[in-house]
């Protein structure tokens, strides 16, 4: 006859884990965490020390989707470079988009030209991209600690944003919307009234996400006080966007150096107060919420009119003029094969994007293409402190700090 | 604050170019004035190598104190004129100038061979940009003319600005296009019983501001923005004529002069323009051994265990002026260590019937000079002996073993019968009489493959850059000799890094005299030419 098995459910005392007097000896240990690693987002290796469950030394290497995006962009024209953008934080591609026509306006001195409804339209997929650039980032993390379904819901509603923007360029991802002096196409008739249906559903998809994590005790447990890191810690970094306002620092780009149309809207920057994992999951929650109301009132004011310069030197000519008139087709032809020609110069242009300030250091030497195309991706900043906020913490600690700085590899390795 | 006066100088005027001050010598035009300030002016009828006849009007400019706006490339400087090159009135008419150009001007920049290195596309889209005005039907005028031997004119194209004329009359000094009509009508015709047949008709694609003058040759044959540019000089003949050549995918498409003040200012033969054609013919991409074709290795140990077999006294080198300098060099100094007499200057034989007092000279080799130099500074003056002396040599026995540069030699029948019985190493790029005659062909890089220099027959060294890749086993001739030498017991070192055609010019400076004050130029990153506004 089997022996009856005695089980017991759930954990013991902790006292009765407590070690005794004589722990077992422990020596350090070297781990590879990534790049082939779930929680690394396949993109970042750690070569992590550890002493037991405590990481005591981190290698942090980041790299592994480099592309050479910014030597690319030397050899292709201004026009040529939006694709290329898209591919850097491309779960908001259009706040990349965004950033770098107006670094390239800038330098044309173009840019306070560019007609209203075109400002508008840009803030508007911008602040779409934002939303879905946080659902991500939030979904992602509540996952990666065991909480599937929440991925589902906010994966479900980054959808409903995609198919949105899809339908307005042509690309659920990789729009290349933008273009210098303006907009590839209008809005679509209904977009408008489309995204308005959105708001109440990604509103409900938000409170889903709250009500089931806030009161977790699992979630609680693993995000409060895990990887802090002080505001004169941050600052030093030079870190922006969600990650830096979470130690309670409102710097927003968007506020400070405010671009665009963002002066008409009334929103409110969250900022966090302790500097951990959980302040930047809900300084993000906050700031899609914050979006939904700057897209509500970009709504009420977007004006009719064009979307793009009128500018024959800078924006291609219709069709119609192309194929019946030889100055349409010389601009067509110039425009296409020369790119559009910047004025020899060097500008800083910066913008927010998803994960902070999204900066661009643009050389031209009077030619169509780019003679220096740098970018500040504010996550390659951010993911310097990993190492320092990772040492001397559990290797559990790893994996929500690494998601709530949002290192997207597009846009980090470049 | 006013500008400091610059000090008075009786050959030097001073004027204000846009507020700013410049002098320049006494007879210059304002445009060239403007342009020592870095200021361009736009302009489709002048040309700085031709004379001024001011048809085009795209150059005006305001003077302060002339009520109506002056020609820059027709009015010289005079002391204290002021002059404004952007001011409102000078851009509205060019704005003006270019839609009245436009009027008549077809749409075929699809299919037009200058599109993307066109003068009147640049200077719409950079002066002007607004749309057509005319509702009207365009001026239809001949298509597809055939003018002369290379040059097919489309005149609708034509903006009328005369450059080509000039060309002829005042580089190849020869009137055969002259303007038919008047109006609306007017077009470039060929001159009463004349052809465009000048050995320099080419330049007047080049210097054709649209594609009303397009080259058969090149014809249909490349999008010009996709084309690549590598500065080179051309190897066509001993003048020199910088160049440049325009490639693509590893296949060069033309060759188009380079500015040069000193050697050909900016023009080029027809003759030279088309040396890019001679590469890829009966080329040699494989080592032979008596005509087999064989591995890399084996050739090159089969040719060194030849000449090892052939008494030093008996052996002998042949230098080439088809070669580079470095190449040269590099052999003569061999040669030199393996205590080899016998040396000697080949090259194509001369073509007294080409030679003008323009640009074309008798002597078809690019670097006779240079190897003559560098066989006098190495083996003492006059020692290196001719082609004649080479085939009395191999004729009457005095030499048994041959190491040549290609890639020709002239040798007479006597000397090729006799060619035979030798142990030959020849080194060429192209296949042909001597090929089957020598024990081992080695295949060479040309000219428009390898970085090296040729010296000119003024003495200038110039650098030809490589554009394209040697086909197959091809490499340089300095490479294919350090190869050999090295095999033959040979220290090959040049400097302390790796052989390149740089390193042996340096050490080049120093052995030779001639070279002693040369430079061996800036390294050139071919471009692509949408991007090197060098043209259009």
């Amino acid at each position: 006859m089997a022996e009856t098995r005695k089980m017991t459910l759930g954990i013991q005392d902790v006292e009765d884990l407590a070690p005794d007097d004589d722990p077992m000896p422990t020596e350090p240990m070297t781990l590879n965490m990534g790049p082939s690693h779930p929680a690394m987002h396949g993109t970042v290796r750690i070569i992590l020390t550890v002493e037991g469950e405590t990481v005591k030394d981190a290698d942090v290497q980041v790299g592994y989707l480099h592309r050479c995006f910014e030597k690319e962009a030397e050899h292709a024209t201004y026009t040529q470079v939006f694709p290329y953008t898209d591919r850097l934080n491309y779960v908001s591609p259009m706040l990349n988009n965004v950033g770098y026509a107006l670094a390239v306006e800038k330098l044309l001195g173009v840019a306070e030209r560019v007609p209203e409804r075109a400002q508008y339209i840009r803030v508007i997929v911008g602040e779409l991209s934002r939303i879905a650039d946080h659902l991500t980032c939030m979904s992602a993390g509540a996952m990666e600690l065991g909480a599937m379904t929440i991925y589902f819901w906010g994966i479900k509603a980054r959808e409903w944003i995609w198919e949105l923007l899809e339908e307005l360029s042509g690309a659920r991802m990789t729009h290349s919307y933008v273009r210098v002096g303006g907009l590839a196409y209008d809005l679509t008739p209904d977009f408008i009234p489309k995204v308005k249906a959105l708001f109440p559903k990604i509103f409900a998809v938000l409170k889903d996400i709250q009500d089931s994590l806030w009161e977790n005790r699992i979630f609680r447990d693993r995000m409060d006080g895990t990887g802090v890191i002080t505001q004169e810690k941050a600052l030093s970094y030079g870190w922006t966007g969600p990650c830096l306002r979470s130690t309670g620092i409102d710097y927003d780009v968007r506020k400070a150096h405010p671009y665009l149309v963002y002066d008409r809207f009334d929103f409110d920057v969250p900022v966090g107060s302790k500097g951990d994992n959980f302040d930047r999951y809900i300084v993000r929650m906050d700031e899609a919420r914050q979006s939904i109301r700057i897209l509500e009132q970009a709504f009420a004011q977007i004006p009719e009119g064009p979307v793009c310069l009128d500018d024959p030197r800078i924006i291609l000519p219709p069709k119609q003029a192309v194929y019946n008139s030889i100055e349409g087709m010389i601009s067509h032809f110039k425009i296409i094969v020369d790119g559009v020609k910047i004025p020899p110069g060097e500008v800083y242009s910066y913008t927010e994007g998803g994960n902070g300030e999204l900066g661009w250091y643009i050389v031209s030497d009077g030619t169509g293409r780019p003679y220096k195309c740098r970018v500040r991706p504010p996550c390659f900043i951010i993911t310097n402190a990993l190492r320092e906020m990772i040492v001397n913490r559990p290797i559990a600690d790893i994996v929500p700090t690494f998601d709530m700085m949002n290192m997207i590899g597009g846009e980090c390795d470049r | 604050m006013p500008d400091p006066t610059p000090p008075a100088h009786p050959e030097l005027v001073t004027l204000k170019i846009d507020g700013r001050t410049c002098q320049v010598p006494k007879g210059t035009n304002v445009l060239e004035a403007a342009r020592t300030l870095g200021t361009s002016i736009s302009y489709f009828c002048y040309h700085p190598g031709l004379s001024s006849p001011a048809v085009c009007r795209q150059c005006l400019v305001e003077v302060k104190g002339q009520p109506k706006l002056a020609p820059s490339c027709y009015t010289p400087v005079a002391e204290g004129m002021d002059v404004l090159t952007e001011s409102e009135k000078v851009v509205t008419a060019r704005a003006q100038m270019l839609e009245f150009t436009l009027v008549n001007h077809p749409v075929d920049c699809p299919i037009c061979d200058k599109a993307g290195e066109c003068t009147l596309q640049k200077m719409y889209q950079e002066w002007d940009g607004s749309p057509s005005r005319v509702d009207t039907g365009k001026v239809h005028k001949p298509k597809v003319v055939d003018l002369g031997p290379e040059i097919v004119l489309d005149a609708e194209r034509c903006i009328l600005c005369t450059r080509c004329i000039r060309v002829c009359d005042e580089v190849a000094k020869e009137h055969q296009l002259e303007m038919a009509y008047r109006g609306d009508r007017e077009q470039l015709t060929v001159a009463p019983g004349k052809r465009l047949d000048n050995p320099y008709s080419l330049n007047t694609v080049d210097v054709c501001p649209v594609g009303a003058l397009t080259s058969k040759d090149f014809r249909f044959a490349m999008r010009a923005w996709e084309l690549y540019t590598t500065p080179s000089v051309c190897a066509g003949c001993a003048t020199g004529c910088n160049d440049e050549v325009h490639h693509a995918r590893g296949k060069i498409y033309r060759l188009v002069p380079r500015e040069n003040e000193a050697v050909n200012k900016f023009w080029m033969c027809d003759e030279g323009r088309f040396t890019y054609k001679e590469i890829d013919t009966a080329r040699v991409a494989a080592p032979r051994i008596g005509g087999e074709t064989s591995s890399m290795d084996k050739a090159l140990a089969f040719a060194a265990e030849r000449l090892a077999g052939v008494p030093r006294e008996l052996l002998g080198v042949v230098l080439n002026a088809q070669a580079t300098n470095e190449d040269n060099y590099f052999l003569a100094k061999v040669a030199k260590a393996l205590g080899i007499t016998h040396v000697y200057l080949a090259g194509r034989p001369p073509k007294p019937e080409r030679a003008d007092d323009v640009l074309r000279s008798a002597d078809v080799n690019p670097n006779t000079a240079g190897a003559r130099v560098i066989a006098n500074a190495l083996f003492g003056a006059g020692k290196a002996k001719g082609t004649q002396q080479l085939n009395a040599d191999i004729a009457g026995g005095s030499v048994r073993g041959l190491w040549i540069l290609g890639d020709h030699v002239a040798l007479d029948d006597e000397a090729l019968a006799a060619l035979a019985k030798l142990d030959v190493v020849y080194q060429s790029p192209h296949d042909n009489f001597l090929s089957d005659k020598v024990s081992v062909l080695l295949p060479a890089a040309s000219w428009a493959e390898v970085h090296g220099t040729f010296t000119n027959a003024k003495g200038l060294v110039q650098r030809v850059r490589a554009a394209v890749e040697p086909p197959g086993e091809a490499r340089p001739h300095y490479e294919l000799v350090a190869l050999i030498a090295k095999r033959l017991g040979v220290d090959v070192s040049v400097g302390a890094g790796a052989l390149t055609a740089k390193a042996l010019f340096a050490e080049m400076k120093g052995a030779v005299p001639e070279f002693a004050s040369a430079s061996f130029g800036r390294e050139a990153l071919p471009i692509q030419l949408r991007f090197a506004a060098s043209r259009g």
